[in-house]
């Protein structure tokens, strides 16, 4: 056992109380499967209100989930609610799209990564589910609301818009706040006024009535539902015989008669509250990125009054926070393989954040933001994703911790820099108040909590492939020359540096404009077909206007898709630049000749461009300058446009870890890169080519424009353990943190892991079924990934002081 | 930062491609790609495939033609020639980490202080921008040339490897007399000083050789504490790649639990101690 801890911050944080580690053995030592229950139901509900609009339809079926549904109070807990029967299996959403599910059902159990066990029963129902869905899913209306080329594009690897085309859009932070402190009668009370307002005679107001009814049942069913759980707790509390467990059954039983229903009245009461907001959420879509945002924010009042009333301990409060941490990981989702390829590890990108500053510009640090981290280092699981916020007045403590979490090697905390996201906010629009009180979603997608429907996680664009197709003329090496893009010459017809610069600039120009095109329709879709009353209702203005957040009710709109690729656009301009148009070292034939092969015979020349040509990464402004104006002709492009919600759209730069199956889709490029492998790593320089340290790769990095990227940036780092050893090693992260910060960088992650673990990891995966890695924005255990993207991880440089 | 050149010769060193001042080609293996370019492009039939430093050196005029078209970087060169302008500007992109890790520049060899006229301007510069400057250094040198740099130093790391003469002259070549003295003098200067001991199994690890230094240390105005650095042998490929011969072949590095012992032994001895400078 460790020692209790001790805080210069004037506290001593607990140690791990022994539930953690019998919760959590319970929950690792279960295959996931898939549970058929939620697809039955929510069909059956579908077929009993066929007449009804669809907003109705989907607050019935909440309704009849909620009241259906198997729930289960598993041994020892004191927060409950479950998603599905047994834990960490996946609930199917047919509604969003189902034919990749059927055609999969006998690889699910097979395949590499993310395997989920499926019964031949099961496959029956859900073959019969399904059915019902045929031609009704938001997929289905999205797919036939585009344009061929866009379709084309699609399959072509020029970007992706999978996440939403084929599920829940999630990404989302909710008013959690408003939960705790008016609880769900609250809510009914504001939508009963807000129906009052309304008038017959405007037809404007029937859908409105509709949607504040929706609302409505489906406030009603999540009270319901926790009742149902009151009575579970108060049968099980008669059963047992152990006076203690009875005695926590019947404390979850009060809870759950008062939460989330009315105001949260103890700071166990608020965090079941909370936990109810976050399941019922995921039950109602299958989006992912569902993040509580700035916990330590809205918690730490319920923790501070029962401290300060002698009501709980700081050991009793530790061990309900960590029991919250394991529960996050009960949550988990089926995703297709495509999906799986780039967002391996079953991660659900709950993103909980703590720190920074409060709306009026002051420190926000508090108790609560230690002992989050705490439970982090406790219960060592990939969920919840969390994040720190770092600002120039964050108290070196706090600092410190973060920095003791880093080294558990979960690849956790990542930070995040306020001084950059800030300002990047409110050139979008959004207040300065409510900019201060961002937090982040999914990876690294800063939002304004309660009050934005982001759309974060719109798009991959493959910045590499549009720069192929600019070498090619518009035609696709990967699938015989088939023409996709417009005509802007090939290769051999550039007399300079700025014909190839001028290409790429027209090829971007139309992707992104069919980029927006199919965003834009799968918006429309989800607004036709899958409009959710129950998040809408925790997201200003949506009561107020009447409308879901699918029909643009939220406060903030907008739209993000990320660019892919920065390193290698930058890479590969920067060798065009240098050993083609400057010394003349390679003529533009030889290299459009040899790009066309795939090096093939001609290693020579591409270890020349690979080494005689500047990389990013290594803080060579030459390079460099090529990797941000190359990121920003994307950027630029993107924030021109408009989507359907009254928003904008806003580009980030990060992979998630779709870098693989774009660079799968990419042919070889001119900075020596071989078709079909992996892109870089966010803005992070390609693995291994940045070679002058951990500072001139964050420099690199920092001289691309972080603040128009307002979708978010993403940087990995992976430092030995030995670099971080001691207190010493603390600082000199804290150090290389806030230097990258100073300089205008948005996010950083480190993942403490050495390459020989990894490796060993990958050839015994049984004695390693714990260890957890930082993917991209996310951390996953390291065995759960396909083998690709174990060689991906492994082969990013290892960084040493 | 490293600086070429050494006037010593410990057989241990890391860093063998830093012991002379010119210029040197390195051959890594593991990078060649086998194009033979090299080969065909020596003008002096200097390349031998079976040499596992594959540059036969005494042909060689450094011409550098092979580095050149050796496009995988199998072949290098070790060690570039820039003005004080040229470094500083280098120097200078990392200003802001100087700052938030209260850190600054180190500069190491070879031995830093081989080329102490430029080293000079180096460091002008330096504490022009405000920079924290650490040099590391054997000593080896007359006391003015110490004298010299003292005005623009914060901190040495001094290396003392043995206080016994005998032993000293035999393994390294050279008596450490001069090291001593100059020891006194730069501890006693406005610079800080830290004792740098690197633990040689079977040349400095027993007790009467740790003792000794930790003493001399103790007699010392001003030092702050003797950090030890277990031996290592990462330099061994390097030694290969130049065409060298490694000497310390059969040699281990000292176990965690010896580097814990002769810690022991030197905070008994009431000196602050560390093992490769962690804290
Ligand atoms: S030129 Fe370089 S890569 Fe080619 S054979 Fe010689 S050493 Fe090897
Ligand atoms: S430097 Fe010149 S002489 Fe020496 S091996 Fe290379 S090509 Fe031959």
């Amino acid at each position: 056992m460790k020692a209790t801890k001790k805080l210069k911050f004037s506290y001593q944080l607990p140690e791990k109380a022994p539930r953690i580690d019998t919760l959590l053995d319970d929950l690792m030592s279960v295959t996931p499967e898939i549970d058929p229950e939620r697809a039955v139901l929510i069909t059956e509900s579908y077929k009993e209100n066929e007449s009804l609009p669809v907003i109705k339809k989907r607050a019935k079926a909440l309704e009849k989930i909620l009241k259906e549904m198997n729930i289960v109070i598993r041994d020892n807990e004191l927060i409950v609610g479950n998603q599905t029967t047994k834990p960490r299996s996946s609930p199917i959403f047919p509604e969003f799209s189902n034919k990749w599910l059927l055609d999969e059902f006998d690889t699910l159990a097979e395949r590499d990564g993310d395997r989920f066990l499926i019964s031949e029963k099961t496959k029956e129902t859900l073959k019969e589910v399904f059915d019902y869905w045929d031609q009704s899913t938001t997929n289905e209306l999205a797919t036939s609301l585009m344009t061929q080329e866009a379709l084309e594009a699609m399959d072509a690897g020029v970007y992706t818009v999978g996440n939403y085309y084929f599920n829940g859009v999630g990404h989302v932070c909710v008013s959690y706040d408003e939960v705790l402190a008016e609880g769900f009668n609250g809510i009914i009370e504001k939508a009963k006024a807000a129906k009052k307002e309304l008038s017959f005679g405007n037809p404007d107001d029937t859908p409105k009535r509709h949607f504040l009814d929706s609302v409505i049942i489906t406030a009603e069913a999540v009270i319901e539902f926790a009742g149902r759980f009151a009575e579970e707790a108060e049968k099980l509390a008669e059963k047992t015989s152990d006076n203690k467990r009875k005695k926590e059954l019947l404390e979850v039983a009060k809870n759950c008669r008062n939460v989330p229903a009315n105001p949260a009245s103890t700071f166990h009461e608020a965090l079941q509250s909370f936990w109810f907001v976050q399941l019922v959420l995921q039950l109602e879509s299958n989006g992912h990125s569902i993040s509580p945002g700035r916990f330590d924010q809205y918690m730490y009042p319920y923790l501070k009054k029962d401290l300060d009333n002698n009501e709980i301990t700081l050991e009793k409060a530790q061990e309900l926070l960590d029991t919250l941490w394991v529960k996050f990981n009960d949550i988990n989702k089926v995703r297709d393989q495509a999906s799986t390829d780039a967002f391996g590890g079953y991660p659900m990108f709950q993103n909980l954040i703590v720190g920074g500053q409060t709306p009026g510009g002051q420190d926000a640090t508090n108790l609560l933001s230690f002992m989050c981290l705490e439970a982090t280092e406790h219960t060592k699981m990939p969920q919840p994703s969390i994040s720190v916020r770092y600002w120039d007045k964050s108290p070196e403590e706090f600092m410190m911790k973060a920095a003791e979490t880093t080294k558990e090697g979960l690849g956790m905390p990542a930070y995040y820099n306020d001084e950059v996201t800030i300002p990047s906010l409110t050139n979008r629009g959004l207040t300065l108040e409510d900019a201060r009180d961002y937090c982040i979603i999914g990876c690294v997608e800063p939002q304004k909590m309660g009050k934005t429907e982001g759309w974060h996680d719109a798009a991959f664009f493959n910045m590499a492939k549009v720069l192929e197709l600019a070498l090619n003329d518009g035609k696709d090496p990967m699938q015989d020359y088939k023409q996709l893009g417009p005509k802007t010459g090939k290769a051999s017809s550039f007399e300079s540096f700025d014909e190839v610069m001028d290409a790429y600039k027209n090829q971007m120009e139309y992707f992104v404009e069919l980029l927006i095109h199919s965003d834009n329709c799968v918006d429309s879709a989800h607004a036709e077909r899958a409009p959710l009353p129950f998040l809408s209702s925790m997201v200003d203005d949506c009561i107020d206007e009447g409308k879901s957040v699918q029909n643009g009710g939220a406060h903030y709109n907008f739209t993000g898709p990320q660019g892919v690729g920065v390193a290698n656009v930058g890479d590969s301009l920067a060798a065009v630049r240098k050993l083609v148009f400057e010394e003349k070292e390679i003529s533009i034939e030889e290299l459009e000749n040899v790009l066309a092969n795939n090096f093939d015979g001609h290693e020579a020349l591409r270890q020349k461009l690979l080494n005689n040509a500047p990389k990013f990464g290594n803080d060579i402004d030459e390079v460099d300058e090529l990797a941000r104006e190359g990121a920003l002709i994307y950027c630029k492009e993107v924030e021109k446009y408009e989507n359907p919600r009254g928003g904008s759209f806003q580009p980030g730069l990060y992979p998630v870890s779709a870098n693989v199956p774009l660079g799968a889709a990419t042919g070889a490029t001119p900075e020596g890169r071989l078709a079909g492998t992996p892109l870089a790593d966010g803005v992070s320089p390609v693995g291994g080519r940045d070679q002058n340290g951990p500072t001139a790769a964050v420099n690199s990095v920092a001289k691309l424009d972080h603040h128009i990227a307002s979708n978010g940036t993403l940087l990995n780092q992976k430092f030995h353990p030995s670099a971080l050893e001691g207190e010493n090693g603390s600082r000199n992260l804290n150090a290389l943190i806030g230097s990258f910060f100073d300089q205008k960088g948005f996010h950083i992650q480190n993942n403490v892991v050495s390459g020989d673990v990894l490796r060993e990891a990958q050839k015994n995966p049984d004695n390693y079924k714990n260890l957890v890695v930082r993917v991209a924005g996310y951390s996953a255990h390291f065995v759960s990934l396909d083998k690709s993207l174990q060689d991906d991880i492994i082969s990013r440089t290892e960084q040493c002081f | 930062m490293f600086l070429k050149g050494c006037p010593l010769d410990c057989p241990w060193c890391s860093n063998p491609e830093s012991k002379d001042k010119d210029p040197q080609i390195m051959f890594n293996p593991n990078l060649c790609i086998d194009c033979k370019k090299c080969i065909e492009i020596c003008p002096n039939n200097a390349v031998d495939f079976n040499l596992r430093g594959r540059i036969v050196r005494d042909k060689c005029n450094l011409c550098m033609e092979c580095v050149d078209h050796c496009y995988s970087k199998a072949l290098s060169i070790e060690g570039i020639e820039g003005s004080v302008e040229e470094l500083l500007f280098e120097l200078n992109k990392d200003r802001i980490h100087y700052r938030r890790s209260n850190g600054g520049i180190t500069f190491s060899g070879g031995e830093a202080l081989y080329q102490s006229d430029f080293l000079l301007e180096l460091l002008k510069g330096c504490k022009a921008n405000g920079w924290h400057t650490t040099i590391e250094t054997a000593g080896y040198y007359p006391k003015e040339t110490l004298e010299k740099i003292i005005p623009w130093t914060d901190l040495f790391l001094y290396d003392i490897k043995m206080i016994d003469d005998g032993k000293h002259k035999k393994v390294i070549g050279v008596s450490n007399k001069r090291i001593l003295a100059n020891a006194k003098f730069a501890a006693a200067s406005s610079a800080d000083l830290v004792v740098r001991t690197p633990i040689i199994p079977g040349f400095n690890d027993d007790k009467e050789s740790v003792s000794e230094i930790a003493e001399f240390a103790l007699d010392l105005k001003g030092v702050k504490r003797i950090d030890i650095l277990p031996y290592h042998r990462l330099g061994e490929d390097k030694y290969y790649g130049l065409g060298q011969k490694y000497q310390m072949k059969d040699i281990e590095s000292p176990s965690n639990e010896k580097m814990e012992q002769i810690k022991e032994l030197i905070i008994k001895k009431g000196i602050d101690c560390t093992i490769g400078g962690v804290e």
